[in-house]
């Protein structure tokens, strides 16, 4: 049985974005194909169209030279259409069983017979009878395989599927999924991780920026070459100058610090070290989900880890809470703007008395001192030029842009020694890009350190004196800016080693 | 195709104006219940909220009754507010009578002004500390606060209940299920002759104010807010998330002890089996009723503590079962929660187009 997929001309645009311009692909079965790319390249948006979670605006969707309509995840299914997302859609409560059945029309005897032969083929080893919650991710992973395979799926797609596995794991799973190829089943794999595009699959289209840039055989690539591809030129040249800090004063030292958490979905640390001198900023590269998160938090104090030292300035600040640590004058600007750096439903000014320093006086003796918190909102809402000067707006009325350069204002305004931030531009406009790059290089220029965690290479590039890239939660050797390329990026995101 | 969608803009005075609606909705769902029954709805609506507060008495009788609900109401605020879901204020409330009644019964032959200020503050550091149980366990071994708080009201209940039976029964009390009557400077001062309606009303009173000063005008009520809102937040801003669940716990257990000793040093006068006809568990509604805001819980207090009353005189003149206030408080939260979804989502109805079917 051969399958062809193709789609043409593919269109889909958000406000603001172009997920998808004007795609075009083809897959035939018999061959595993990856679908490479940054965050934002356009690749979940491709895999939702084609599973029918997103309309597109423009385009087609071809199954054997048919064109067909995806309304639904319903008519993907029809279409034999299967999808294996990041995150499961279990019922952890339920047994596998139950988890399989609950949307298969087939009487429970039938059912069960055609699961075990699916065990025996592939040879998976999982209880039928036990809830999902006791099962490892990888053995959930497998659940959901099988629940597309009960429906004799002609294309399968798994979205990034080895990032909640361990390394066995994985191992496992691409040997079912060359088995599954070939059984004929056309198999895309969505990744940005170079290593397992080259291990696995046989042909290889990279995205970026919503557009397909190259389509080629994995034999003729290389990791260098598809990092190239992914992370594109670096097209902005407007570079901070980079400055010689050798005689600086050291003002951040983290050393040999571990992180484990409980949670699968979040990524553990491992003997983290760095330093950070005075005017200086250090960039964080790294494709999101590699410890990013987990490693601000720890950097702000809303994770504390028992036994790690971080010397700010010259004191032991390891133990305290992101108000302490503020005290100390350290100001973070983390990446979700919209509900946990602000609140929407509360005022501009009650948003500002969330960075709370003693000096400021916003809370004498217990009371909230309304008039000075307005005041120094106003200041705020001023000197970062938001566009607005009523402080008694809800601050979900902010575009995303003024909603930051309020958040970013009201951590700089005390003149903090260190900003942390975490994609502070992501979603925003051109404009608001610009002036938030240009507050940043000027803290530094005013001899204030910043850590700037992006997932947006070109950002790192324009802003940082010293890069290093976080991959699975390990730091890579801190490079001096002017020696990074965006391509030694590309290589050391996806997993690779330079040198 | 029917479809839910999430509204944006919802105005701060429909907000408040919806609990209206829901009385009225309430009142016209009982009227019909009535008009089921056989009654004529007019008379018996009548016979239900307004007999019983026609005279001075009545009026009385309902300050009586909201008093309680209304500081356990506010107590509980603190708690709704920041998403802790304590919904054992009755539990509180008689662990705080035990604790106080304890201690009216050790200076049952005392007389003194000191003798009521103890029992009183005994009452609260019960309640409190009772409370402190399911808040302590949350944030220590991350149970589930509804379910230990709910179970520990049967604790208290059974507690209560061997107490009155056993070693606290009146010697004197030919083995009734009850303690010894109270002395008379353990009880709450009478306003007015003849009226039951007694000091405890201005505890309530001076409790509304400081939590209205507490959750507007203070920094713990920012965070309270903050930390109800979004935890991330909260958490971001560098709140003490853990020593701010056993606050708010505290507060509101210390509110239901409050009430409890109110109870039984003010109308009841002793421990018996029911010091308390589910204060605790109405005082829910109540909270709600009244937005979690202490001037709309003021007014919400009033309006549950008449569904008590009219629950009593329909009993009388209508021979109906007394359950009936509580089909009407049922009513009250079921039109305010089904009118609060209509306030926070919109309905939309859509053909069904040709190509789902």
């Amino acid at each position: 049985m051969n399958t062809k997929l193709k789609v043409t001309e593919i269109s889909k645009i958000y406000p603001g974005c172009i997920a998808n311009d004007k795609v075009s692909l083809e897959f035939g079965s018999g061959k595993i194909y990856a679908l490479l790319g940054e965050n934002g390249a356009g690749k979940s948006t491709l895999v939702k169209i084609l599973s029918g979670v997103v309309k597109p605006d423009e385009g087609e969707v071809f199954l054997n030279d048919e064109s067909i309509k995806l309304n639904s995840p319903l008519d993907a299914k029809k279409n034999n259409i299967g999808m294996v997302f990041q995150h499961f859609n279990l019922f952890e409560t339920l047994s596998v069983f139950e988890n399989l059945s609950i949307d298969n029309d087939k009487k429970d005897e039938d059912l069960r017979v055609l699961v075990n032969d699916i065990l025996k083929k592939y040879n998976f080893k999982i209880d039928l009878d036990i809830p999902v919650l006791n099962l490892s991710a990888g053995q959930k992973q497998k659940v959901e395989i099988i629940r597309c395979l009960i429906r004799n799926p002609k294309v399968l797609i798994m979205d990034e599927p080895t990032s909640v596995l361990t390394e066995r794991e994985t191992d496992d799973l691409f040997i079912s999924l060359k088995q599954f190829s070939k059984d004929g089943i056309l198999i895309i794999y969505i990744t940005h991780k170079l290593k397992e595009v080259l291990s696995l699959c046989d042909e290889v289209a990279v995205m970026r920026k919503g557009k397909v840039v190259s389509v080629s055989s994995t034999i003729d690539e290389k990791i260098e070459s598809l990092a190239n591809k992914m992370v594109g030129e670096n097209l902005n040249t407007i570079k901070k100058k980079i400055n010689n800090f050798k005689n600086s004063e050291q003002i951040l030292q983290i050393s040999n610090l571990n992180f484990k958490s409980d949670d699968p979905y979040e990524t553990n640390l491992n003997d983290l070290n760095l330093s950070l001198k005075k005017g200086e900023c250090l960039g964080i590269a790294g494709i999101s989900g590699n410890g990013q998160n987990e490693l601000f938090q720890i950097l702000s104090g809303e994770i504390i880890t028992k036994g790690t030292s971080i010397m700010f300035r010259n004191k032991e600040i390891g133990k305290l809470n992101p108000r302490e640590r503020r005290e100390y004058l350290m100001a973070f600007s983390p990446e979700d703007r919209i509900s946990q750096a602000a609140v929407p439903e509360l005022k501009i000014y009650e948003n500002v008395a969330l960075n709370n320093f003693k000096s400021s006086n916003f809370f004498e003796k217990g009371l909230v001192n309304e008039k000075k918190i307005k005041e120094h909102s106003k200041k705020i809402l001023s000197n970062f030029s938001v566009n607005t000067n009523n402080v008694e707006l809800k601050s979900q009325f902010l575009s995303g842009g003024n909603l930051q350069k309020l958040i970013i204002g009201r951590e700089l305004i005390t003149s903090p020694e260190l900003l942390v931030c975490f994609n502070p531009t992501w979603g925003l406009d051109v404009g608001a890009i610009n002036y938030i790059h240009e507050t940043l290089i000027q803290i530094n220029e005013q001899g204030k350190s910043s850590i700037l965690i992006s997932t947006d290479n070109d950002e790192l590039l324009k802003l940082s004196d010293r890069i290093c890239v976080i991959y699975k939660g390990k730091l890579s050797k801190i490079m001096n800016a002017d020696t990074v390329t965006a391509e030694k990026l590309g290589i050391l995101m996806g997993g690779g080693s330079i040198d | 195709m029917i479809k839910v969608e999430k509204r944006n803009d919802v105005s701060r005075s429909i907000y408040f104006l919806t609990p209206i609606l829901a009385i009225f909705l309430t009142l016209f769902g009982g009227g019909i219940i009535f008009f089921i029954l056989g009654f004529n709805p007019i008379e018996a609506l009548k016979f239900f909220f307004i007999t019983p507060i026609s005279d001075l008495y009545g009026l009385s009788e309902l300050l009586v009754k909201a008093t309680p609900l209304c500081l356990i109401a506010i107590g509980l605020s603190f708690c709704f507010k920041s998403n802790n879901w304590n919904i054992g204020a009755e539990g509180q409330l008689i662990f705080g009578g035990i604790v106080g009644g304890g201690v009216a019964l050790l200076f049952y032959n005392h007389d003194g002004f000191y003798v009521l200020p103890i029992i009183i503050l005994s009452g609260a550091i019960g309640g409190m500390l009772f409370a402190m149980i399911p808040a302590i366990l949350k944030t220590y071994f991350n149970t589930n606060e509804i379910l230990v708080s709910l179970m520990l009201v049967y604790v208290a209940k059974l507690l209560l209940d061997y107490l009155v039976v056993g070693p606290w029964s009146n010697p004197e009390g030919f083995n009734f299920p009850e303690t010894r009557q109270f002395s008379e400077s353990a009880r709450m001062p009478i306003l007015f002759d003849g009226l039951r309606i007694h000091a405890g009303i201005f505890i309530t009173l001076i409790t509304v104010f400081l939590s209205w000063l507490i959750l507007y005008k203070t920094y713990l009520g920012f965070q309270i807010k903050v930390s109800g809102l979004s935890l991330k937040t909260a958490k971001y801003a560098g709140y003490k998330g853990k020593t701010m669940i056993i606050i708010v716990f505290m507060i509101s257990g210390a509110c239901a002890g409050l009430a409890g000793v109110g109870e039984i040093t003010g109308p009841i006068g002793q421990l018996h089996r029911n010091i308390s006809p589910d204060y605790g568990f109405t005082a829910i509604i109540v909270a709600f009723l009244g937005r979690l805001n202490p001037i709309g819980i003021i007014f919400a207090s009033l309006i549950v503590a008449l569904t008590y009353l009219g629950a009593e005189t329909a009993q009388i003149f209508l021979q109906v079962p007394k359950y009936t206030g509580q089909v009407f408080q049922g009513m009250i939260l079921f039109f305010l929660l089904g009118s609060d979804y209509l306030l926070f989502f919109k309905i939309k109805f859509l053909g069904l187009k040709k190509n789902e079917l």
